[in-house]
C-alpha cells in the first residue's frame, strides 16, 4: 500500500476519534443509555469517496475499538459498533448509486441506518419496546444530522483528495 | 436543482414530518406506570410507588460489581452517581413512566417504572 494512502487513513482515523470522543460529551436529552448523534460518520463517508469500501471499513474497525478504549466503556462499544456498522452498510450500498454531488442522500440513509443500529442495541440490552417511541423522534434527527454531516463530507473530500492525487 | 434531488429532499422531508408528528401524539397520550422497581442482577430488591414519594431521598446499591447511587424523588427517579466505567447510567435523564427503563450493564442494575 502506498505511504500516502496510509498516513491519509492514519489522519482520518485520528479524526473520527476525536470526533467520538467529542461527541461522547455531548449529553442527548434522550433518556436511552448510549445513544449519540452520529457525527463520526462524515469520516466514514469522506474514507469511503475518497480511499474505497475496504480502507472505510478498517478505518470504522479503528473508530469503534479504540473510541470505546478511549471513552472507557464496554457498553459504549455495543453502541457504537451496532451504528457504526449499520450505517457503513447503508452507506457502502448506496453510495455507488449517486453522484458526488447527492452525497448528502448517501449521508442521510447513513445516519438513518446508524440509529437503526443503536435502537437496535439498546433494545436488546433493556428489553424494553418503548425505546421505539423514541426512535420516532430520533429519526428526525438523524435526517438533520446526516444532512449536516453530508454537507461536512462534502467540503472535506474536495481539498483531501487533492491532497491525495497531486502532491 | 434536479428531479432526482427533489425526490430525496420530499421524501426525507415527509419523513422527518411524519415520525415528529407520531412522537408528538404519542407524547400527549403519556404512558402509564407509577411504581419504579429497582433489579439487581435480575433480581428485584426495591420498589417505590413514585406518587407516594414526598421528600427526595436516595438508595444505595452495593454489589461486588460496584456502587450505584439511585436518587428517588417525587415523581421520578434517576442514578445520581456511580462507580461504573462509561457512567452512562448517571447521565441518563430520569425516568418517571415506563417507556425506557434505567441501566447500569456494568453492574446489572436495572430500574424499571411499572404498573
Amino acid at each position: 500500500m502506498k505511504t500516502k494512502r496510509l498516513v491519509m487513513m492514519g489522519i482520518l482515523s485520528s479524526m473520527a476519534l476525536v470526533i467520538f470522543v467529542a461527541e461522547a460529551q455531548i449529553p442527548v436529552i434522550i433518556p436511552i443509555p448510549g445513544i449519540k448523534l452520529g457525527l463520526a460518520n462524515v469520516i466514514t463517508l469522506v474514507s469511503m469517496s475518497l480511499l474505497g469500501r475496504r480502507d472505510a471499513a478498517c478505518i470504522l474497525a479503528v473508530r469503534v475499538t479504540l473510541g470505546s478504549v478511549f471513552t472507557g466503556s464496554a457498553s459504549a462499544f455495543i453502541f457504537s459498533a451496532a451504528g457504526g456498522v449499520l450505517a457503513y452498510a447503508a452507506m457502502a450500498l448506496t453510495i455507488r448509486r449517486f453522484p458526488e454531488k447527492m452525497l448528502w442522500v448517501v449521508s442521510i440513509l447513513g445516519a438513518v441506518a446508524h440509529i437503526a443500529g443503536q435502537l437496535a442495541a439498546a433494545l436488546y440490552i433493556t428489553a424494553a419496546p418503548g425505546i421505539f417511541y423514541y426512535g420516532l423522534i430520533l429519526i428526525p434527527a438523524a435526517i438533520v444530522t446526516g444532512a449536516f454531516t453530508g454537507l461536512c463530507a462534502g467540503y472535506l473530500i474536495r481539498p483531501l483528495r487533492r491532497l491525495l492525487d497531486n502532491r | 436543482m434536479s428531479g432526482k434531488a427533489h425526490f430525496w429532499i420530499i421524501l426525507f422531508a415527509a419523513l422527518l414530518i411524519v415520525c415528529a408528528a407520531a412522537f408528538l401524539v404519542l407524547s400527549n397520550r403519556g404512558f402509564g406506570g407509577t411504581v419504579a422497581k429497582i433489579y439487581s442482577g435480575g433480581e428485584l430488591i426495591d420498589a417505590v410507588d413514585l406518587r407516594s414519594v414526598a421528600v427526595a431521598y436516595e438508595i444505595v446499591v452495593e454489589t461486588e460489581m460496584g456502587v450505584n447511587t439511585i436518587l428517588v424523588e417525587p415523581g421520578q427517579i434517576s442514578v445520581r452517581s456511580a462507580d461504573c466505567p462509561d457512567q452512562l447510567c448517571v447521565r441518563q435523564a430520569p425516568v418517571s413512566d415506563s417507556v425506557v427503563p434505567i441501566v447500569c450493564l456494568p453492574h446489572r442494575l436495572v430500574i424499571s417504572v411499572e404498573g
